[in-house]
């Protein structure tokens, strides 16, 4: 039998070393909730472990100068859900942090470590892809950002590089006016992965006309579903039902959609439709800066 | 009697701090690890198997194969608890995705795993078929060619094969006149409903251990039935059963998974042929090809007058086996009249098929066929009633069986309170006020009822022993698996009770056949009261021993003497005293024992179905509101009540919360819980993809009643409020949204496409 190695650093610049070292014969671990699955299935075989968990500078969480949140890769989730500054800041991604699994995954699982994962099934990804967030990675050459709809490619699939490690998430400063929803829509237990999600992120005027709309859809294709030209239609009017309905409509036209077992492409292209109807009826409805708790 | 402020789990302290000696725990000094090949074919002939490149590997010890079988003339072939069916490995062919092909023993399970890997075998694919039906018909791919030639064991029932097909057993009613029956009837409506495979999930998996002491097995073994495993490995060593000891610590949970031998055979033979312990246990992705709850497909017709009287009743249930009958003949004959509910009916004629397929064998599951059985019969009241414009709950009391009436199998019933029972499940939810109330937000409020028939195990038997140290500590011994109900807490309150003795002066021997007396089995929710019934009369019997004694030493008549808080004194004269233990001291044994044995009887004819089929009857009422949102099919259950008919509560705590733990697991069946399976292999075989209920499923009200009588017997409460939990919350769902539910689990996707679906209900 091989012997896993474990490579354990205590600071980036070691961990970087020993990327650029192992490359893809290490495989980096955060809370270790996806790894150790693969493992313990014999999905993956790595030579090596790269436990990232010692990084002091990948659980930072703080404001740029020019406001941009940054949350380092390392943080549990549930950090990330009760954060005073995520929940002022991004609350829909406190939100969508929150309804994670259950309290103990929350506990153990990271931020970064989620979006490295890359499961389509997952809260986080449509979150951030509807704050139109970056993640930053680094390796012994320097460091690239890269917004986490670029970063996201496919099932399991990103775009981090053998020699690199996702170190910080970046969300942009809210707008002037925002509002957020996120809902989760569960078809099993109250635990199950989604089986669509919606995340949707307004700025409105005074006037309630919408300056800015973007919506995400999650656990529904291969990765979180952005239209921005079908966002785009909301620009300057106010969020009316006959405008809601439009916008669902268009959204889920010519998708192609994922069958899994908690639903099929023709179920969730219903309920995707349904959920962003409710979705935008309750961002036109919400006070700024809030987020509304999303159905289960 | 035992007081509430006792313990409610006399190791409810060992148990969260995970000090209770589990098999799972259980390593020994030069013990091997053995792992399990299993079949990637769902039907397919074995070629051929080659065990060397798996000898070849370091670590690698023993490996079992056909070959070590066929070899062999004194092994017995094959083995099963009603139809010895199944071989110890495949021996000329597979019969699953997941049948077992041979077996490693290693130094480390790492190594064990990996080497079943390296064994090469040829496989040549047969036809296969999944669906009980399809299985049933006279062209079907045989699973069992030799069915005809295996030894018959029969426990307590005569099978009815189907000779050339699949059906293994054919269990029939006949009862009153069907056709005339039907011809009585104002309306006759017909239905098909669907109840998917489902896995138990106990939190422990299957683990077993054994090693050979010269010609003598001593096997350590997860299992609710240590007597059953005792008898299977005798038979198949050709061993007296004096040479075979089975001894079974507490289970992390059974359910019904751990009946009758499943890993102890093949974990004999390995550690026959390694010369050494061998430890075999099961992944959770294997559980999922072990053993899993019987697809069921049931038709019923139904006879009824204007009125609402209930004038015939004919039920055609195929129960899908999978590869191996298992105890699959005893579901198809307990789901058989469970399906005919408790209710009054002249002419009822049921057949009850168990049908092999070349799905993972499928065998005891909480609820014993009720589950399936209820959720299409009860249905089908609701439809009935309906169709009628009554009631539902009316039209079922209107029809209730009372005591004195005949149930279907010709037996008058006794003690029974189904009537009480409904009622208090529909008095908890406010029926019959807003049975459905569409809410501001667009969801649909709406409630549901079902009531339960259930069996238990008739006839059984069982014996128990209780003892009295020197030192005053009584011991009760027992065939009773602990496995998480709460049966050693209440055998020991009820043998505290009858000596008067203090809890924590109380000790129960965990089951050991070379220790315990015999006990049919630890299933169908009998225990307290079988074993109970034992332990009451052995330790009534231990009391007298211990009075005539005591009369002798203290001089005194025995009539005159008094039994209480662990002494024995003359009436009126308290310092007149011994101490219990110095009782049996002063006879210069350790130990003073009394044995007790207890039995019920009957048994049905299987080609009538009449005869007794249970000695008493578990019963069961439930009621539920649910919430809908037709736009997403979403159901949230708001209200589950659970009435249960508990003759005479044991331990109030263990009672309540057995009968909320049945409420969670119906939950699960009724919502979401389904083996998914693609050409016969499970789809979602770890519990990411197989979904359990989880604390935030739990409904917000779960509220219980417990129904006793003076002086009634206890009454197992198990399995009781299982069964009509998904048909209440089935029943309150398809109230909702104005559709007719057949298939269960009820998933968001299901309740979307039956609002989709134009109204298809016939008339016979």
């Amino acid at each position: 039998m091989t012997t896993l190695l474990w490579l354990e650093p205590t600071t980036l610049a070691e961990a970087l070393a020993l990327r650029q070292a192992y490359g893809d014969e290490a495989r980096p671990i955060g809370g270790g909730v996806w790894v150790t699955l693969l493992l313990q299935q014999g999905l993956l075989r790595p030579r090596a472990l790269l436990a990232l968990h010692r990084l002091a500078d990948l659980t930072g969480i703080g404001l740029e100068p020019d406001g941009t949140l940054r949350l380092g890769a390392g943080l549990p989730l549930n950090v990330v859900a009760s954060h005073p500054l995520v929940r002022e800041r991004a609350p829909v991604l406190a939100r969508a942090c929150g309804l994670v699994a259950n309290v103990r995954i929350r506990a153990q699982g990271t931020i970064g470590g989620n979006l490295c994962e890359a499961d389509y099934a997952s809260d986080p990804p449509a979150a951030l892809a509807a704050l139109e967030a970056r993640v930053r990675l680094a390796s012994t050459q320097g460091a690239r950002e890269l917004p986490v709809r670029e970063f996201l490619v496919g099932h399991y699939q990103t775009r981090v590089q053998p020699e690199e490690i996702v170190t910080d998430l970046l969300v942009p400063p809210p707008l002037p006016g925002a509002r957020s929803v996120y809902l989760k829509f569960v078809t099993r237990s109250s635990e199950d992965r989604p089986c669509a999600t919606v995340a949707a992120v307004a700025g409105l005027d005074a006037e309630g006309r919408c300056q800015h709309l973007a919506l995400a859809v999650g656990a529904v294709a291969s990765t979180p579903v952005v239209r921005p030209t079908v966002a785009a239609l909301a620009r300057g009017e106010r969020l009316t039902p006959a405008l809601i309905r439009e916008i669902a409509s268009r959204f889920v036209e010519g998708l192609d959609l994922v069958s899994d077992l908690r639903g099929s492409a023709d179920y969730r292209r219903h309920l995707v439709r349904v959920l962003l109807q409710r979705a935008l009826h309750q961002v036109a409805a919400a006070p700024a800066g809030g987020v509304r708790d999303g159905d289960r | 009697m035992a007081t509430a402020e006792a313990p409610a789990m006399i190791d409810a302290w060992e148990r969260v701090t995970a000090r209770l000696p589990l098999t799972e725990d259980l390593r020994l000094p030069g013990m091997l690890h053995g792992a399990i090949l299993r079949s990637p074919y769902p039907h397919a002939r074995l070629r051929h198997i080659d065990p060397r490149p798996a000898l070849a590997i370091p670590g690698v010890v023993a490996v079992v194969t056909r070959d070590d079988i066929l070899s062999d003339p004194t092994l017995e072939r094959t083995y099963g608890p009603q139809i010895a069916d199944e071989p110890i490995v495949a021996l000329e062919r597979v019969r699953y995705v997941g049948d077992r092909v041979a077996a490693v023993a290693a130094e480390d399970e790492a190594t064990a795993r990996a080497a079943v890997q390296a064994i090469l075998v040829e496989y040549e694919p047969l036809p296969a078929v999944f669906d009980a039906v399809a299985a049933a018909r006279p062209e079907a791919p045989l699973v069992h060619p030799d069915l005809a030639a295996y030894p018959g064991v029969s426990l307590n029932f005569d099978l009815r094969p189907v000779p050339g097909t699949n059906i293994c057993h054919h269990f029939r009613i006949r009862r009153g006149d069907l056709a005339a029956g039907l011809a009585a009837a104002d309306l006759v409506l017909e239905e098909t409903f669907f109840t998917p495979s489902a896995q138990h999930v106990t939190m422990e998996p299957h683990v077993t251990v054994a090693w050979w002491e010269g010609d003598r097995l001593v096997v350590y073994t997860a299992s609710q039935t240590p007597f059953d495993v005792q008898r299977a490995l005798a038979r198949l060593f050709r061993l007296g059963l004096e040479q075979v000891r089975v001894v079974v610590h507490p289970l992390g949970g059974g359910y019904g998974a751990k009946t009758f031998p499943r890993l102890e055979p093949l974990a004999a033979l390995l550690a026959r042929k390694a010369g050494r312990p061998v430890r075999l246990a099961l992944s959770r992705e294997e559980e999922f090809v072990t053993l899993n709850r019987h697809p069921a497909t049931i038709t019923i017709r139904l006879g009824v007058r204007r009125d609402g009287t209930i004038t015939a009743k004919q039920v055609l249930a195929y129960w899908n086996t999978g590869a191996y009958a298992d105890s699959g003949p005893g579901v198809a004959t307990k789901g058989g009249y469970h399906a005919v509910g408790p209710y009054r009916i002249p002419h009822v004629w049921v057949d009850s098929y168990c049908v092999y397929t070349h799905l993972p064998p499928n065998g005891a599951f909480r609820g014993y066929s009720a589950t399936q059985a209820v959720w299409a019969s009860e249905r089908m009241m609701d439809l009935a009633a309906e169709r009628l414009g009554l009631d539902p709950l009316e039209f079922r009391q209107r029809n209730l069986l009372r005591d004195g009436d005949a149930f279907a199998t010709g037996e008058v019933v006794h003690d029974v309170h189904f009537a009480d029972l409904l009622q208090a499940a529909a008095q908890a939810i406010d029926w019959p006020h807003d049975q459905r109330t569409v809410l501001p937000d667009g969801t649909i409020r709406a409630k549901g009822l079902a009531v339960t028939l259930k069996g238990m195990q008739t006839p059984s038997r069982c014996e128990a022993r209780v003892g009295l140290t020197a030192e005053g500590r009584l011991r009760v011994y027992a065939g009773t698996v602990e496995m998480g109900q709460g049966s050693r807490t209440a055998l020991a309150r009820l043998a505290a009770a009858v000596l008067d003795q203090p809890l924590d002066q109380v000790e129960v021997v965990f089951p050991d056949t070379a220790v315990v007396p015999f006990d049919t089995r630890t299933t169908s929710s009998r225990s307290t009261y079988m074993l109970g019934t034992a332990v009451q009369r052995a330790a009534t019997i231990l009391r007298q021993r211990l009075l005539d004694l005591a009369a002798e030493l203290l001089e005194a008549d025995p009539r005159d003497l008094v039994c209480r808080s662990g002494r024995i004194f003359v009436a009126g004269v308290p310092e007149r005293a011994l101490r219990l233990g110095e009782v049996v001291a002063r006879t210069g044994r350790f130990e003073l024992t009394a044995q007790a044995a207890f039995a019920n009887e009957g048994g049905l004819d299987p080609d009538t179905g009449q005869g007794v089929a249970s000695s008493h009857w578990h019963q069961s009422a439930v009621g539920a509101v649910v919430r809908v949102d037709p736009e997403t099919g979403r159901v949230e259950v708001e209200h589950v009540h659970a009435a249960v008919y508990a003759g005479r509560v044991v331990n109030p705590v263990l009672a309540r919360l057995q009968t909320e733990g049945n409420v969670v697991f119906g939950l699960g069946t009724a919502l979401f819980e389904e083996i998914v399976f693609g050409e016969g292999q499970v789809l979602n075989a770890n519990l990411s993809d197989y979904l359990i209920p989880s604390f935030a499923d739990i409904p917000p009200r779960v509220t219980v009643t417990l129904l006793e009588r003076p002086g009634a017997e206890v009454h197992g409460l198990g399995e009781t409020a299982l069964p009509p939990t998904p048909a209440a919350i089935g029943n309150a769902v398809a109230r909702a949204l104005g559709v007719n539910l057949t298939r269960l689990p009820l998933t968001p996707e299901r309740l979307r496409a039956a609002l989709a679906e134009p109204e298809r209900r016939e008339e016979g």
